[in-house]
């Protein structure tokens, strides 16, 4: 109890307060322009977040991301365009809600199902990280290397695309891991010559690069400004959801649940969840066919998963230390920057710390009710901004943001060097996020690695002795077979549609 | 800019293969034998299979093209011509902000691509302005960090 009073006494604190709600207006208002990602609002905020206690800090993170995720649903609501890769899963429904004359409708599910979403992950990481935390503090390096192959695995295998491309990413991330003098021998790898290049590639430059460089290059390419949003009259945009809740109580709890779950497999975050869920929802639909016309129920289960799915991320980061997706990828990075090693001892050095988190975690999900209806209503304006105007102001923040880091423009050519990087591998259809995993996750494997293999004196069956290691050993290794079980199944299913057409 | 699959799996194992020479000589930890080029080259390992894999794919589904597809976007000289200007200006300000400070360089910088990106330079003048200072007083004054200096417009610092 006395953790709990100490930890509210961290959070409701005016400067506190007052930051969340700096960051809850700036995440919306990021989530709310097509082309700007929740990571990206992240990703700008990390250098401001890097000047703040790690409580302050952590709220600006969780309350930007929490708010720009749903705000991601404004612009694919009113003009198709989705603001966060999260929320393009179930924009056909959300537009043509638009279309049919009532976007309340769609905003409204969105918005207060993403809000039971995201207080609905919240209460499964209060619960179970403390649990999980006590087993992960009987871990040795062996349980700790299967964790981080299994979340770098489920970041290249799970996610959409092909998992060649995304073993590439990951590669780019490991080895970018890999400069500098951090390593088992303390010897320089890769740094010619550069001192800068000992401490290793600045992480929080790299992120900026790869997340918002990229993203400002293809804004100076596509030039495209969006439209002009419809008018949304906000009538009934909390007060109808009641109903939804009533009619489909099964689809909110299930999207919450998988999305929960999704978040917090390691590497998987609210973008897949988001997709999963709408999937399942139309597979146990009793009307399958509505979906993609028009229909709530769709985005009432997705817009609860990917909220639920990013309150879930942050138990395999607040645990192990293992982020569950890109943005927790981001959080981890700073933690470490700061001085905080996320990780079981956490729970036992800092609970306060974590009970905060726990505490910002509801507030976010809770003035994101009152705060989205502002962010509908005000829709129209902020969708007006021309993204000429905005790239090259955000430009800029990416020039000083990395500049600040170490005070050294150093970080401004990582950024610039990445910048590129996380351009031409969108390019090249090669997605960003394993490399981030891989970047941040480089050194722990790496120590985790070696210590195993001198510990188990160079065999490989050391990895597979403990009980709990081996677990997580042969689940990694399925995750690894999954793309060839998947393959196989489509060739029988099609080797079975041939048959049952030629009969 | 899209490099054909051929391509893309000859570059990656070339540099699978980069990485597993550049890793020779790393040091070990003393009396083990592993150090410094464990990591490096179990990524080497890695990389060099999925290069070899993407490779093989592309020989088996006979997309035997190298080289580069070029995107829409980039066969458009104005567009190339705009992305080379955004590294240019993010290079223009590493060199030219500890000469002539901040707050001067900031402004050209993000005034130069609101017209690149089409901005009428009434507006493109006015939002730079009040970004420039606006960016300035909150990293330079409430954040302190030391964004390099000018004798430009002293009374902000």
């Amino acid at each position: 109890m006395d953790t709990i009073v100490a930890a509210a006494a961290l959070v409701f604190q005016p400067y506190v307060l007052m930051v969340i709600f700096g960051s809850a207006a700036f995440g919306m208002f990021v989530g709310a322009i097509p082309g700007l990602t929740a990571t990206m609002a992240t990703a700008l905020l990390v250098p401001v977040t890097f000047f703040m206690d790690p409580v302050p800090a952590i709220a600006a993170i969780v309350t930007a991301t929490a708010m720009a995720i749903f705000a991601g649903d404004i612009p694919g609501t009113l003009l198709r365009m989705p603001g966060t890769p999260a929320s393009a899963a179930y924009v056909q429904d959300a537009f043509a809600l638009t279309k049919k004359g009532v976007p309340e409708q769609a905003l409204g599910a969105s918005l207060v199902f993403s809000a039971l979403g995201g207080i609905f992950g919240t209460l499964v990481l209060i619960t179970s990280s403390p649990v999980l935390a006590e087993i992960a503090l009987k871990f040795s390096s062996f349980e700790y290397f299967w964790l981080v192959v299994l979340g770098l695995s489920c970041a290249v295998f799970i996610s959409p695309g092909s998992p060649a491309r995304g073993l590439i990413s990951l590669f780019i991330g490991l080895f970018a891991a890999t400069i500098g003098l951090e390593n088992p021998a303390g010897a320089p790898r890769y740094t010619f010559g550069s001192v800068e290049l000992m401490a290793g590639v600045q992480f929080i430059p790299a992120m900026i690069g790869l997340f918002a460089v990229s993203e400002v290059i293809r804004g100076f390419i596509h030039r495209t400004d969006p439209g002009k949003p419809p008018k949304t009259s906000g009538r009934g945009i909390i007060s109808q959801q009641w109903q939804n809740l009533k009619r489909y109580p099964k689809q909110a709890l299930r999207g919450s649940v998988l999305g929960t779950a999704i978040g917090a497999l390691p590497g998987a975050g609210a973008d897949i969840a988001a997709w999963i869920s709408y999937a399942v929802s139309k597979k146990f639909s009793k009307t399958p066919e509505k979906f993609g016309e028009g229909h709530v129920e769709g985005l009432v289960e997705a817009g609860a998963s990917n909220n639920g799915a990013m309150s879930g991320a942050w138990i395999p980061a607040l645990v192990f230390g293992i982020p569950g997706d890109s943005i927790t990828a981001i959080v981890i990075g700073v933690l470490y920057v700061k001085g905080l090693n996320p990780g079981p001892m956490i729970f036992i050095t800092q609970p306060e710390m974590i009970y905060a988190v726990f505490i910002v975690f509801l507030l976010a999900n809770l003035i994101m009710l009152p705060l989205g209806w502002i962010a509908i209503m005000s829709a129209r304006k902020v969708l007006s901004i021309p993204t000429r105007v905005l790239m090259p102001i955000i430009l800029m923040f990416c020039i000083v943001g990395s500049f600040a880091m170490n005070n050294s423009v150093f970080g401004i050519w990582i950024m610039l060097v990445f910048g590129v990087i996380g351009f031409l591998m969108e390019e090249n259809d090669i997605p960003i996020a394993p490399a981030i995993l891989g970047l941040v996750l480089g050194p722990m494997l790496e120590q985790n690695f070696v210590t195993s293999m001198i510990k188990s004196q160079g065999s490989f069956i050391a990895f597979f002795e403990r009980p709990i290691a081996a677990g997580l050993g042969i689940f990694t290794i399925a995750v690894w077979m999954l793309p060839l079980m998947l393959l196989l199944l489509r060739r029988r299913r099609a080797g079975r549609t041939d048959a049952a057409s030629a009969n | 800019m899209r490099v054909t699959d051929l391509t893309l799996g000859i570059l990656t194992l070339l540099g699978g293969l980069a990485i597993f020479w550049s890793a020779r000589n790393f040091q070990v930890i003393p009396g083990q034998s592993y150090g410094a080029g464990t990591m490096p080259r179990a990524v080497a390992f890695v990389t060099v299979l999925v290069g070899l894999f993407i490779i093989g794919r592309a020989l088996w589904e006979r997309r035997l093209a190298l080289g580069m597809q070029l995107a829409p976007w980039a066969r458009s000289g104005a567009a190339l011509g705009r992305v080379a200007m955004v590294l240019v200006l993010i290079v223009g300000y590493v060199l030219v902000s500890p000469v002539l400070g901040f707050v001067p360089t900031a402004f050209a910088v993000m005034t130069a691509s609101m017209l690149i990106l089409g901005t009428s330079p009434l507006l493109a003048l006015a939002t730079s302005a009040v970004a420039t200072v606006a960016i300035q007083q909150s990293f330079g004054r409430l954040l302190l960090v030391p964004l390099p200096r000018s004798d430009f417009l002293p009374f902000l610092w």
